[in-house]
Order: C-alpha cells, then sequence, then structure tokens
C-alpha cells in the first residue's frame, strides 16, 4: 500500500505531513532540544527495594565544583501525587520501596559534575525484607508495602475497593457460577503468567524544565502533555494554571509516555538553581529499568463444560503486578470483566481481578495494557478446551461466538457481534485453516484467536483557525506520537471537510496554557475523539468561512461549496475566491476566523451493578478481531521462528489504509518481541535485563510480512464512522503465537514470553531418549 | 581540545573536540547535527549509523578521531540542493515513516546498500537491515520502500461489508 | 583525566607506541568492544592507540600457510575468497557477528584480543588449529597457538608492548567439512548463547572418522576444544549412537553458568542436539562431494 498526494483525503493512503522534516533529519525531538544556559540534571535513585533512609547528607554534594542545586524530598511540599491514586511522592522521604526510586536530584554545569555530586551524595539505608512477587504481596501476613495506604486519596472521590497490598480489586459476578461447575460435565482449568515488557522507545525520555516568577515551563516529549501538567501541580501543591507543559516531536511512546517520567525533577531543580534552564535526560539503559513498563501478571481460568462442550460457567482471576506505585494501572483491573466474556459465550460467570502492591519498579501502560495478558490466557485456554473435547479449535470457537445481540459480562450491547465471524471468513480466505492445521509437517504450527477492543473515550476539544494565507491551524493538546493519527488522520479530517489539501493544515505542537485539556494520544483515540471535535469545529469554520465569502461572490452561503483551498459558486458560475483572501477580507472589521469545539461520547449502555471497582466499566468504540499465526520450531535449539501472520480488523471506516497497515504491522512486531525475544525479569527486586544487548528487540530479520485485511463496518456513533486502530494489534499476538507453539511441539505452553529453554525443557520431556539429557 | 578535521557532507569541516569523544557526540553535541540520533549508545540499535568511506558504521561506537581525513555522510547530506533524494521519497511514499527516529539511520544503511546494490531482493534488504532497530513499523513498509511488495494479492484489502 | 588518542600510521609506528605506553594504551581498531568497554567503565585507557590505517594487517594472505591479517574486518572475512573453499565456518560465523556496522569495522584481532567467552571467530579459528602471530619492538616476532592464547575470560597472553598482527590457519586435509553453528533467540545480532565449530574428516569409506575436532563458545570461560569429546569421536564409526554418545560427553565437558542470556542447563541440553546436527551436516557435505566425483579435491 503505497502513500500517494491525492487531494481527497478520507479512504486513501495520503503521504503523512511530517513525513518530510522526518527523512531529512530536520525533526527536532525532545532529546535533541537544547536551552541557552541550560544545566545537566542527574537522579540520585535507591540501590535496594525496600529500606528506612537513615540518613541523607548532601554537603560533600552541593561542594562539587559547577553544582548549581541539590534537592530532596526535604525541598518539597510532603505530598502524594497520582493519576487516580495520589500514593506517589516525588523524592522518597522515610522508606524506598523499590530499587531505582528516585531519593534526590541535582543539577550542574556538565554532565560530569552532576555525576560527580550524584556520587558524592551519602545515603544510608537499612534495607528491609522486600516484597518481590504477587504471591509474596498476596500470602496472609505479608508486610504491607503500603501501611499506611488508608490515608491515600481516591481521586474520583468515593470509596474504591482496595486493601492492603491490594491497590484495587475488580469483582464482577452474572449469574449463579457455583450452580454451573456443580452441573459442568468437564472442568478445564489453565494458570497462565505473563512477564513485564519495556516499551522500548528509541528516542529515551528527557525533560527541560524552567521556573520563572514562580511560574514552571516543562519542554517534553510526551503523549499526554496535560497529565504531567496535573502531577507536577500535584508534586509542587500547586493550581495547575502556575505549570506550563510544552509538547515537541517523540521518538515513540506506545504508553510509556503517556505518564510522568523527568519533567517535574527538572522544573523543580531549576527553581533551586535560580530559574536556570535545567535538562535531565535517560540512557535507553536507564529507562530500561526506572519505570513504567507492560506489567507481570498471573491469570487463572476454570471452565465448567456442558455435555455438548458449551462454556456455561466460566471463573476468571487475574493479579497484575502494579509495582511500588500506581499510576494508570488503576484503571486495568476493571477491564477483566468485559475481556472475559467478549468474544465467545460463557454462561454465568465470576470475574475477579487484583491490582497488586510489590516492591518493584512501578508498571504502566504499553499497547495493549493488560488486556494481552488477559486476552492470551483466554485464548490458550479455549485451545486448551478443544482438544480436551478433540474439537477442531477454530471449529470450536465458531461454535461458540458471541451473536449479533449478545451482551458482555457488563451487560453492554453488542449489536454488531457478527462481525467476528466475518473475520475468521476473512482470514480463512486468505489462510485456509484445513491447509495449515492438517499438513503436519514436522515442528510446524497454526494458531488463531479474536479479541474484541476499545477505543479510549477521553474527550477532546479542538481550536482550529484560518490563517491569513488560507491554511488551518489545529491546536490541540493531543500530539502526534508517530501513530499517523495527526500528521495524517486528523488533518485528512481537516482538510476534506475544509477542502483544502493535507499540506495545508498545520499542526503546532501542544501547549497546555493554549489548548483546552485533552486526554492525550492514548488507547487509539486520537483520530476518533480529536478527529471528531476537528470536524465538529471544522463545520463551525465552514459557516464562518461561507458567510465571509458570500459578500465577495455575491452570493448566498448556501449557494457556495469549498475545494481546492478556495470557495465558489456550486451553480459554477465563474468566479473563486481563495481562503487567502477570505481570511484577509474583513480581517479589521469582522477579525479573524476561528473555532472551537468539543466532542465527547455518552458511553455504551450497561449495568453498573455488575462490576465493582472497575474505572472503565464499559466498552466504548468496540473493534473486532481475528489473528493467525504460523510458525516452525526448531528442535535442536527450541527457538521459534513466525513464518507468517494474518490479521483480520473492524476499522469502522480506514481514514488512511497505509497508515493503518503500518500500525497493523508495527503491533504484530512488537507482539512477537513480547512473546519471543524480549524479556524484563525482576530478580529480588532488581531488572535481570540491563541493556539493550540483553533486551532484545525484534530485528528486520525476525519479522515476516503480516497478511492484513481491513473489513468496514462504520461505527454509527463516530464521525466517519471511525473504530480506533492502532492500539489493537497487539493484543492477540502473544495468544496466537502461543497456541501455534503448543500446536508444533504438542505440548501447551503458560508463560508468556516462550523462551527456547521451555520449549526444549517441553521437547525433550517428550522424546524417548533425549539427546543430551545432560 | 584537538582539531579535528574531517570531510562532511562533501564540505572540509574542522571542529575542536576532546580526544577521545565518540564521532556521535561530535555531530550532534559540537555541531549540532542532530540528524543523527542517539539511543543505546552500545551499537545495538543502529539509529547513529553515519557513512564512513560509503560503509555503515556506528557512530556512538567511534571515535571522532578516527573519522579524521576521512569521507563522513550523515542524514543531512542526504537531500543535495534541498531536493530530497529519491531514496527519502520512497520511504515517504511507502508510508515507511511513523515516528521517525530510526529513519536517519535507516536511511544511510540502505543508500550503502542502495549504491553497492541497485535492486536488492527483500531478503537482501532484511539482512542489510538487521543492525537497524525500528519499534514503530515493524519493518515490511521500510523494506517495500526499497524492494518493493512481496505479499501475492496485495497487503491490505478490504472485504465487502 | 580525558583519554588521548594518538593514530598509527605504520605497523613500526605503532609498535613504538605500544613500546613507550604499555598498558597504559588500549588498541583500537573497529572499537566496537573497546569504545563500549570504556563508556562502561569497564576498562580505562589513558591513551586509545588507533591502528585502523595499518592498511599491511588488513589482508587474507595464502603464502606458506593461510593467513589472515589481524585488521581484516569481519564483513571481508566472511566474503574471503580464500577460505570459502575449505574454511566456510570461519566465514560463517564472521558473518554472524552483529549486524553490518558492526562487521564493517570490527576485525578479527579484535574479536581474539577482547578474548569474549562467546566470540564468534574463536571456536572455528580453533577447530583449524589457529595460530597467532604477535610482535614487539623489545621481542620480535612470536608464534602461539590460539588455545594458548587464550587464557580465561577477558584475558590473554598479549603483553602490553605487543601487537597481535596475524592468524595463521593448518592447510585441510581431503574429506573434510567444517561448520559453525550458532543457537541465540533472534536471527541475527545477538551474542552466542552458545556455540559450536567443527572440523569432521572422514577416511574413503565415508564412515569412519580419522580426525576430528570440536571446539565450543559461550559455554565457557573460554572458547575452547572439546578433547574428551574428540577422542570418544576419534576412529569411531560415524552413525547414530556414537553421536548421541559424543553428545553427552560434550554436555558433561562444558563449563556453562546461568547469565542473563541462558541458564547452564539450557546450554548442556543444547550444545549436545547442536553437535549431533552439526556431524550430520558434516557428513552430509562430504559424501556429497564424494558423490558428485570430487575424490580426494577439497
Amino acid at each position: 500500500m503505497r502513500a500517494c498526494r491525492a487531494v481527497t483525503s478520507i479512504g486513501s493512503s495520503v503521504e503523512r505531513t511530517d513525513s518530510a522534516a522526518k527523512v531529512r533529519g530536520e525533526t527536532v525531538y525532545a532529546i535533541d532540544r537544547i536551552e541557552a544556559g541550560m544545566l545537566h540534571g542527574q537522579l540520585l535513585r535507591s540501590p535496594v527495594p525496600a529500606g528506612s533512609i537513615i540518613r541523607l547528607e548532601t554537603a560533600r554534594a552541593r561542594a562539587v565544583p559547577g553544582v548549581r542545586a541539590v534537592i530532596t524530598a526535604a525541598d518539597v511540599p510532603d505530598v502524594l501525587a497520582g493519576w487516580f491514586l495520589r500514593d506517589t511522592p516525588l523524592f522518597a522521604r522515610k522508606v524506598v520501596r523499590y530499587a531505582g526510586e528516585p531519593v534526590a536530584a541535582v543539577a550542574a554545569d556538565t554532565l560530569e559534575a552532576a555525576r560527580a555530586a550524584v556520587q558524592a551524595l551519602e545515603l544510608v539505608l537499612e534495607e528491609h525484607e522486600a516484597i518481590h512477587s504477587i504471591e509474596d504481596a498476596l500470602r496472609t501476613g505479608a508486610a504491607l508495602v503500603h501501611p499506611e495506604w488508608r490515608t491515600y486519596q481516591f481521586l474520583p472521590g468515593g470509596e474504591w475497593p482496595r486493601a492492603g497490598n491490594v491497590a484495587t480489586r475488580s469483582v464482577c459476578e452474572v449469574g449463579d457460577v457455583a450452580s454451573a461447575f456443580r452441573r459442568a460435565h468437564r472442568v478445564v482449568e489453565d494458570t497462565f503468567s505473563s512477564n513485564r515488557q519495556f516499551q522500548a522507545f528509541l528516542e529515551a525520555r528527557s525533560a527541560i524544565g524552567i521556573c520563572r516568577g514562580g511560574r514552571y515551563v516543562v519542554h517534553t516529549g510526551h503523549q499526554y502533555p496535560f497529565n504531567v501538567r496535573d502531577r507536577i501541580a500535584q508534586f509542587l501543591d500547586l493550581p495547575q494554571s502556575w505549570v506550563r507543559v510544552c509538547g515537541h516531536a517523540l521518538g515513540g511512546g506506545f504508553g510509556g509516555k503517556l505518564d510522568y517520567g523527568l519533567e517535574p525533577y527538572a522544573a523543580v531543580l531549576s527553581r533551586f538553581a535560580g530559574g536556570r534552564p535545567v535538562r535531565l535526560a535517560h540512557s535507553f539503559a536507564e529507562d530500561l529499568a526506572a519505570a513504567g513498563p507492560r506489567d507481570n501478571s498471573i491469570i487463572t481460568i476454570r471452565s465448567a463444560l456442558d455435555a455438548s462442550g458449551a462454556i456455561i460457567g466460566r471463573e476468571f482471576r487475574a493479579d497484575l503486578d502494579n509495582g511500588a506505585y500506581t499510576g494508570e494501572m488503576l484503571a486495568m483491573p476493571g477491564i477483566a470483566a468485559n475481556i472475559a466474556g467478549a468474544v465467545y459465550r460463557v454462561g454465568a460467570a465470576r470475574v475477579e481481578s487484583n491490582l497488586v502492591y510489590t516492591n518493584t519498579p512501578p508498571t504502566g501502560a504499553f499497547r495493549g495494557v493488560s488486556g494481552v495478558a488477559m486476552y492470551t490466557a483466554l485464548e490458550r485456554h479455549m485451545d486448551h478446551i478443544a482438544r480436551e473435547l478433540g474439537v477442531d479449535r477454530r471449529e470450536y470457537r465458531l461454535r461458540h461466538l458471541l451473536a449479533p445481540g449478545d451482551a458482555l459480562l457488563s451487560g453492554q450491547v453488542l449489536p454488531d457481534a457478527g462481525i467476528l465471524r466475518e473475520a475468521f471468513d476473512a482470514v480463512e480466505r486468505i489462510a485456509p485453516w484445513a491447509g495449515l492445521s492438517n499438513r503436519r509437517q514436522p515442528w510446524r504450527g497454526v494458531g488463531i484467536g479474536a479479541c474484541v477492543w476499545v477505543t479510549n473515550p477521553g474527550p477532546a476539544s479542538v481550536t482550529l483557525k484560518l490563517n491569513e494565507d488560507g491554511t488551518v491551524a489545529v491546536l490541540s493538546g493531543a500530539i502526534e506520537i508517530g501513530s499517523g493519527s495527526f500528521a495524517a488522520g486528523v488533518t485528512q479530517l481537516v482538510a476534506e471537510e475544509l477542502g483544502l489539501r493535507p499540506t495545508d493544515v498545520v499542526l503546532p505542537e501542544p501547549d497546555t496554557d493554549v489548548a483546552a485539556y485533552d486526554s492525550g494520544s492514548q488507547g487509539s483515540r486520537t483520530v476518533r475523539m480529536i478527529g471528531g471535535a476537528a470536524r465538529a469545529e471544522a463545520r463551525q469554520l465552514r459557516a464562518q468561512i461561507l458567510e465571509r465569502a458570500a459578500h465577495l461572490l455575491q452570493a448566498g452561503p448556501d449557494d457556495l461549496e469549498l475545494g481546492g483551498g478556495a470557495v465558489r459558486r456550486r451553480d459554477a458560475a465563474a468566479g473563486q475566491v481563495p481562503l487567502a483572501l477570505v481570511a484577509a477580507a474583513d480581517l479589521f472589521q469582522a477579525g479573524p476566523i476561528a473555532a472551537t469545539a468539543r466532542y465527547a461520547e455518552p458511553p455504551p449502555a450497561f449495568d453498573p451493578t455488575r462490576s465493582s471497582g472497575a474505572l472503565m466499566p464499559a466498552f466504548p468504540g468496540v473493534s473486532y478481531h481475528v489473528h493467525l499465526a504460523e510458525v516452525e520450531v526448531d528442535p535442536v535449539t527450541g527457538t521459534v521462528r513466525v513464518l507468517r501472520y494474518v490479521v483480520a480488523q473492524e476499522v469502522g471506516r480506514a481514514i488512511n489504509p497505509a497508515n493503518i497497515r503500518g500500525q497493523i504491522q508495527g503491533g504484530v512486531a512488537q507482539g512477537i518481541g513480547l512473546t519471543l525475544h524480549e524479556s524484563l525479569r525482576m530478580e529480588r527486586g532488581h531488572c535481570v535485563e540491563r541493556s539493550m544487548a540483553t533486551y532484545r528487540l525484534p530485528l528486520s530479520v525476525d519479522v515476516p510480512d503480516v497478511e492484513v485485511v481491513l473489513l468496514e463496518h462504520p461505527d454509527p456513533q463516530a464521525p466517519h464512522g471511525i473504530r480506533g486502530v492502532a492500539e489493537a494489534p497487539i493484543v492477540l499476538v502473544p495468544a496466537v503465537i502461543g497456541n501455534a507453539v503448543a500446536d508444533a511441539i504438542g505440548q501447551p505452553v503458560h508463560a508468556t514470553p516462550i523462551t527456547p529453554e521451555e520449549i526444549l525443557r517441553l521437547i525433550m520431556a517428550g522424546e524417548a531418549d533425549p539427546v543430551a539429557a545432560g | 581540545m584537538i582539531e579535528l578535521r574531517l570531510q562532511l557532507n562533501g564540505r572540509d569541516e574542522r571542529v575542536a573536540i576532546e580526544p577521545a569523544e565518540t564521532l556521535l557526540d561530535v555531530l550532534r553535541g559540537r555541531l549540532r547535527l542532530t540528524g543523527t540520533k542517539e539511543s543505546c549508545r552500545e551499537g545495538e540499535c543502529g539509529a547513529c549509523t553515519v557513512l564512513i568511506d560509503g560503509q555503515p558504521v556506528a557512530s556512538c561506537l567511534y571515535a571522532a578521531q578516527a573519522a579524521a581525513g576521512r569521507r563522513v555522510e550523515t542524514v543531512e547530506g542526504l537531500a543535495a540542493g534541498g531536493e530530497l533524494a529519491p531514496l527519502q521519497r520512497r520511504l515517504i511514499e511507502a508510508a515507511a515513516v511513523q515516528c521517525g527516529y530510526c529513519t536517519p539511520g535507516m536511511l544511510m544503511t540502505l543508500t550503502a546498500l542502495l549504491r553497492e546494490q541497485p535492486e536488492p531482493t527483500a531478503a537482501q534488504v532484511r539482512e542489510a537491515l538487521a543492525g537497524n532497530v525500528c519499534r514503530c513499523t515493524g519493518y515490511a513498509q521500510i523494506v517495500e520502500a526499497v524492494a518493493g511488495s512481496v505479499l501475492p494479492a496485495g497487503p491490505c484489502g478490504r472485504a465487502a461489508p | 583525566m580525558s583519554t588521548e588518542f594518538v593514530s598509527a600510521g605504520s605497523l613500526g609506528e605503532a609498535l613504538d607506541w605500544l613500546a613507550s605506553l604499555g598498558s597504559d594504551a588500549a588498541v583500537l581498531a573497529g572499537g566496537t568492544d573497546l569504545m563500549l568497554q570504556l563508556r562502561r567503565d569497564e576498562q580505562r585507557a589513558g591513551t586509545l592507540l588507533h591502528i585502523e590505517r595499518l592498511r599491511e594487517l588488513g589482508e587474507v594472505r595464502r603464502s606458506d600457510a593461510l593467513a589472515i591479517g589481524a585488521l581484516v574486518t569481519h564483513r571481508k572475512l566472511a566474503r574471503a575468497p580464500e577460505l570459502r573453499p575449505c574454511h566456510g565456518a570461519i566465514c560463517a560465523a564472521a558473518a554472524l557477528v552483529g549486524g553490518w556496522q558492526t562487521q564493517n569495522v570490527g576485525t578479527v584481532g579484535g574479536n581474539l584480543c577482547n578474548a569474549s567467552p562467546a566470540a564468534d571467530l574463536v571456536p572455528p579459528l580453533l577447530v583449524h588449529g589457529a595460530r597467532v602471530g604477535l610482535e614487539s619492538r623489545a621481542r620480535g616476532r612470536r608464534e602461539l597457538a590460539l588455545a594458548e592464547f587464550l587464557l580465561d575470560r577477558r584475558r590473554t597472553r598479549r603483553e602490553p608492548d605487543e601487537l597481535l598482527t596475524e592468524v595463521l590457519l593448518e592447510p585441510v586435509a581431503p574429506r573434510t567439512a567444517d561448520t559453525f553453528m550458532k543457537v541465540g533467540r533472534r536471527s541475527a545480532m545477538e551474542v552466542a548463547i552458545a556455540s559450536l565449530a567443527l572440523r569432521l574428516t572422514l577416511a574413503p569409506d565415508d564412515a569412519t572418522i580419522t580426525a576430528v575436532r570440536v571446539a565450543t563458545g559461550a559455554v565457557g570461560p573460554v572458547a575452547c576444544r572439546a578433547v574428551a569429546t574428540e577422542a570418544l569421536l576419534t576412529g569411531a564409526r560415524l552413525g547414530d549412537a556414537i553421536a548421541r554418545a559424543a553428545a553427552a560427553q560434550l554436555s558433561q565437558e562444558i563449563r556453562p553458568i546461568d547469565d542473563a542470556r541462558g541458564s547452564a542447563s539450557y546450554r548442556r541440553a543444547v550444545i549436545g542436539r547442536v553437535l549431533v546436527q552439526a556431524l550430520d551436516d558434516c557428513a552430509a557435505r562430504i559424501r556429497a562431494r564424494r558423490q558428485r566425483g570430487h575424490g580426494d579435491d577439497r
């Protein structure tokens, strides 16, 4: 699918407007920025996973030549910040809760001086017994990671189900589960474990902070500038307007740049350094160890089957590792309920999900979030059921798919669930199952799976203004994070509405002083939500333009149309007026042409009494997906190669097919990394993998070309029928590759990543006389 | 500090550096040519790839003085006279640029490849790019920018509703 | 204290620098190992002695023996026409050292002097009986078997004033094939979890093993030959039983550790299986050549 320069946008693979600067190497990413007179910051991080701070002496650090500021918890308000639950200090004050937790920060003329100053800080800790794992945390009588958990403020207000080391518990019960299991003809049970994954954005996190006149200005490459603003305001106990966040081009985020990173430290250091700009930047290795990876989890599923093999009861339990502090993760347990009954009928169900504190670096959002581990468990479990019943794995799924009008466990009805079947059929046309599953080439296997995914519904607000040269600027708090959602998607929607070329739509970088609140680039919301707002006010802008042009063309506004960057009469009488002229005309009498609009969607109807502890109890902007993978296992070494990968994805309306394909290909590649190559293990509170050499990212020679089919059933709710596209492609990858590997070796796999060690162990266990049982 | 002389993007360049500085730090820090990116700083990711005498080299691990007197090319030198090079155009047209951070390194490696092999196969492109990590694209469109599509029936079909 | 940088224009100049600087100097060829270790503070150097300009060390020569100059890059080695006929395992290993960027500047000499336990070139050089040539102002030239040159993880017998100048290979007998296998998770860019090189010579009956060399990498502090396994195989009739016995022997003979890349038990399990595959591959190639009528040809 090649990008083109078409004028009409929707449905065309129009070139992104940010590509030219990127291929020239001219795009200035956050990490490329410098400020005149800037200082260099460094953090002192805790060397142990749990302990009390006995002493922290800063005198020697302050004496290092070139040092301009040294700050600790004593220099900032004694408050806790947080996205939903305020449990996080800026610096550890009396105790440290994870290896890597910031304890102090310094700013100096040079990086070398800053490093020397950090070395010169004297930190004396008394180490405690640490909680290293979910199991440790949940054991009766386990020490508390947060003994004062009761005092923490829950921001949405009111009561919230949490206790001790469980930061959130979400429970959903539908129907009589106990009875279903009593009646069951057969019960199938599985436990799955899933490990952490680092987002591995190639541009490490960085920030520049400047404090002048009590106001803080922060420059950062971030997916959610308003979140950074709010977090800094919390840490410093200030009104939000005292903080200004300027967002810049970022080299990858994938959810890892949704919460604060180095920004608050840069801001505070600047204040203590007399207002001089302070830059902090991580190395790749520091980002790897610091905070925010995909959570590790343990998921147990039990299914009660009747005599025909239908699932009449399901128990689903997911324990998710929060790490030491809570960020976005509070929203995760609540998605289990919808996922547990999302694709196949399950009858009665009890779903429980716990977010568990441990003394490890806090986990965070990464494409697909905890939904990846949940679907991995569900779909590997489905293969298990099919094998127990002796039914073909694809056939079993088709028999029990949700039908149109069926509901999720939350009670939310899916009127278009029939798309699931269509997606299975679409995959079948490209990759016929019988051929792949019966071929019986040694050491080859095939796997299939399906999911229902969501579009993040965070409301949007956008301002459009017509520039005096006829171009249009889109002012928003969201940003182009690389997916093309702005440089293509939103750009195309605006261009379409106003009859412009995409290159005439200007995207200034976000500035929280200028734009109204926006929920950031996350959860595939940008094109749908920002696009929705942009389209709404493009219409307002259009009305203003036509009204002003009406004078110039001696016609009523209804007789006019927009196209080719100009206004002309519909009746094709001669004469047209370029937008630049429209903007300039009456400028000093009537003023400039601009419009602002909000966009929000009412949540889908659901039954709020079914779930407790769910921050996002419904699935707005539903999309449907079926993935298939064919793999080959090397029986000598246990390594796995993905031979073929097929995706059928419901997108509502494909605004830019080439872009969508890029998101699918990229998401699958990240999923292959998660499943086969990447590994972020914790050992007694410390990361085992410390650099890119051991944190292996998938390479060009590791990833097949994904075969993609797009389904387009417009969502009646959304502008142009768009459904969120970019997040979902990772969700099914560990599930279908896991199923394919299990098919290839004839034994199930219960962990992610699937390591050659584990595969070789399974292969040798199955060999009558294993070679080198060593 | 000593003076380093090298031929950079066709021009003679002189810059004062510390004796053992890496070429990457000299390009980004001293010459403020930030098109060459810093990422892993371990020679694992290829984001810092430049050409030295036409060969791709990880500039994060290459001493700047080792490039003295040699021909160094960075991404800033590809667009001659401001016009995008054909390879740059092909990447744009193939929708192969997402966040764009790996793009300069990819461009340098691909430039070297195309000079040796004007019509590489997809397999040859993948081999050549094994040292250039991309986290966004999953590589397929980058490979296609150079080698054309390999998928049988069009990579992005649409099913009738 | 800032590190200095000097660049030698000739072998003589390089040896002079080494004579005067000794262990204060770090020899810099492609730098892919050294620069990384300096950055990580795993090594300190007062002066970087840059030797990339020594063209005389950058060639593969065939005189009495095959000689590989210390500055031959991995890329050049991978494609060397002098090596492909009978020393293909060395080419295969060179092609697997990192990506294009590493292969362009990384050198044989650097790989050997760095002496990583996982150095890809070492096992195939060992099975070909490699010897290294070292030169110094003070003592002139000396030669050492590669196996003796490598002492331990990251330690060699190179004296601080010596430069490794070349690697010399044995001639190869007829009816011989070699192979190199590398175990890693991805298809490229891997530091080996385990590696193995095999050189196999069969008698005219195509079954009796007249000579065999087995070398492993990344499964001990230094890549080395598996002499007990070799002894078990030498003179034996190649077949399933002896292959399995050799595999079991090799699993016991290696000294692997648990590290971030792999566990000791995986390394033990996999190295035997890799040996069986390598024996199969080499035997098949020897027999195929025979059938194509090459007879005693190499």
